[in-house]
């Protein structure tokens, strides 16, 4: 019971990263390809702050968040106005400079050894881990409402318009580089909050969570299901994670001599079904949810030449 | 003496890049899209390698030459399979991205499941000492270092001097106009596979003979190869070559210099800091 509510736990934070990845990348047109450099800052940021400095959980998940969102600023600054493979190399890179720094800052991180522990917040009560997915469960809840909300809304529809073209989007007088830095960092500050509240889950930290195998688990996850409709993050790391790490790792009857081969195994099922998902429906398996715009009647005036229908 | 020591340090280290890059730079060019598949192709190489030279007992440098055509042709098969359909297709360049990171997930762990994870050994021919200029080698490093930068000579020549170099220039640069004069813009394309294929091989087993093979040993090239190439300026064979080595030699100082693990985070820095201040837009 324990290892299936970590599991879904687990399964919680790879939804909400890929909910956050879909504003990004789905709304925005940001190819961040350093998901889990951020989501580690937040992760390694609130266990150095809770083991070495005995900050509480609270503000150290806070603080760690603040971090990641400020790096995601600079780095922002830097290179968000170059071309899209220039920020995917760039993220790429800022991911893999976490990662090494979390191994050689030893007096910090503990290095390769590992830091812990880093307990539940209330630790008094048994079903402490219970009471902590429900916490996960309403922060990601609430990204999606947010996603929702921000879909319909203003700043959404800017953001979409950036996408699609940035230059006609400036052209109307929006601030693209503003809007793009304030939705990067503040999306990255989430990604790090994301890894905050991955610290009591994990309790154990060590370098190896850094691997970016996270980044593409997650971007998978986002592309099959759907990388600009709402949900698409949700069904995404269903059929993914949901599907091999929890149900045939739990249940499957693999026979001990193939154990090893399944983690494997699944990671190749991962690449089929990227190729095929691009090469057959390339907005994933929801498709692309358009914003819910109420239809206007035309005035009667305009129409007297014929219109084409399209 | 220490410079000294970092150029030659840095140029023996960064042979295998210097042909990885290339490649990649090639299919760049070519193709308009970051092939992050392309690490299976060097390390398809290091396993070709490890076929002919410890199963089928090859001397090592005779498994070199058929490594590499295989590469190439596992590199064609793939683009002839995958990519082409998909630039047919109309697939962004994001998404071609992470089409091949698809692509390097199937090979990759296909591999894993077919011939196992564990590390392999190349069987090396007789290692021996040597001095050059002062400094210390073994025999295999020099050969290697010779071989590659003959190698990407050759490239280099294949480029900009004959006439399937000036076909895929032509290409990347004016599509329509270069289709208008009758250039079969899938041959060459082939043509530039099969050669970005044969560098990434042989890419793969220098740098597996001086280590070891592992299923790994290509995707952990991959984000230095993608940065040098994009620092490179996107697309110029010429831009690669010289930002490899750079980019070796610069690792080999700050190695000699500091910690050798802030030599990573200093390079990444670097790179980020070139991205930033190269000033165009379509970097």
């Amino acid at each position: 019971m324990d290892y299936l509510i970590f599991s879904f736990s687990l399964m919680l934070v790879y939804i909400g990263l890929a909910q956050l990845l879909h504003i990004q990348f789905g709304l925005l047109g940001i190819p961040n390809f350093g998901v889990v450099g951020f989501w580690g800052i937040g992760l390694y940021g609130t266990g150095v702050l809770f083991v070495e400095f005995s900050v509480p959980l609270l503000p150290s998940i806070i603080l760690a968040s603040g971090m990641s969102a400020l790096l995601a600023y600079v780095l922002s600054v830097l290179v968000l106005q170059r071309s899209g493979q220039a920020i995917l190399a760039a993220t790429l890179a800022l991911a893999a400079i976490v990662s090494t720094l979390v191994i050689t800052e030893k007096q910090l991180t503990n290095g390769v050894q590992g830091l812990g522990t880093i307990g539940f917040p209330f630790g008094k009560l048994d079903n402490r881990n219970a009471i902590f997915l429900g916490i996960l469960a309403i922060v990601v809840g609430s990204l999606f409402w947010g996603g929702a909300r921000l879909r319909d809304s203003r700043l959404g529809r800017s953001m979409i318009a950036i996408r699609d073209n940035e230059e006609l989007a400036a052209s109307l007088g929006k601030d693209t580089s503003a809007t793009k830095r304030m939705t990067f960092a503040f999306t990255c500050g989430l990604m790090g909050l994301l890894g905050g509240l991955s610290a009591p889950l994990h309790q154990f930290l060590v370098p190896y969570l850094l691997a970016p195998s996270l980044t593409f688990a997650v971007w998978i996850a986002l592309v099959l299901g759907g990388k600009a409709h709402n949900f698409g993050a949700m069904v995404g790391v269903f059929a993914t994670f949901g599907l091999f790490d929890i149900l045939v790792e739990t249940y499957a009857p693999v026979p001990t001599e193939y154990a090893l081969l399944v983690p494997n195994f699944k990671l190749f099922c991962y690449g089929v079904l990227l190729v095929l998902i691009i090469m057959f429906r390339p907005t994933g398996i929801l498709g692309e949810e358009g914003p819910r715009v109420r239809a206007k009647p035309a005035p009667p005036t305009l129409r007297s030449a014929p219109l084409e229908e399209d | 003496m220490l410079l000294l020591d970092a150029i030659f340090i840095g140029l023996l280290e960064a042979s295998p890049l210097v042909l990885a890059a290339m490649g990649f730079t090639l299919i760049f060019y070519q193709n308009g899209f970051m092939n992050i598949a392309y690490a299976e192709t060097i390390t398809f190489g290091a396993y070709f390698a490890i076929l002919f030279n410890v199963v089928l007992g090859l001397h090592f440098y005779m498994a070199i030459v058929p490594s590499m055509l295989f590469s190439g042709a596992l590199s064609v098969a793939v683009y002839l399979a995958v990519f082409r359909p998909a630039l047919n297709r109309g697939v962004g360049p994001t998404e071609m991205i992470i089409l091949s990171v698809g692509v390097s997930f199937m090979l990759r762990y296909g591999l894993i499941l077919a011939v196992g994870p564990e590390n392999l050994f190349l069987n090396e021919p007789n290692i021996s000492y040597m001095q050059f200029l002062g400094m210390g080698a073994t025999n295999l490093q020099l050969i290697a270092l010779v071989l590659v930068f003959a190698i990407a000579g050759i490239l280099y020549w294949i480029i900009y001097n004959t006439g399937l170099g000036e076909q895929m220039r032509g290409l990347a640069n004016n599509h329509e106009l270069a289709m208008a004069s009758g250039i079969n813009p899938h041959r060459t394309s082939v043509a530039i596979w099969f050669v970005a294929g044969c560098a990434g091989g042989l890419s793969g087993v220098f740098s597996g003979v001086f280590a070891q093979v592992t299923p790994y040993m290509g995707w952990n090239m991959i984000l230095i190869t993608m940065l040098v190439t994009i620092v490179a300026g996107i697309g110029s064979v010429r831009g690669a070559l010289v930002a490899a080595v750079v980019a070796g030699i610069l690792t080999a100082f700050i190695t000699l210099v500091s910690k050798p693990l802030y030599s990573e985070v200093i390079l990444l820095l670097a790179f980020i800091g070139v991205l930033t201040f190269r000033g165009s837009k379509a970097a």
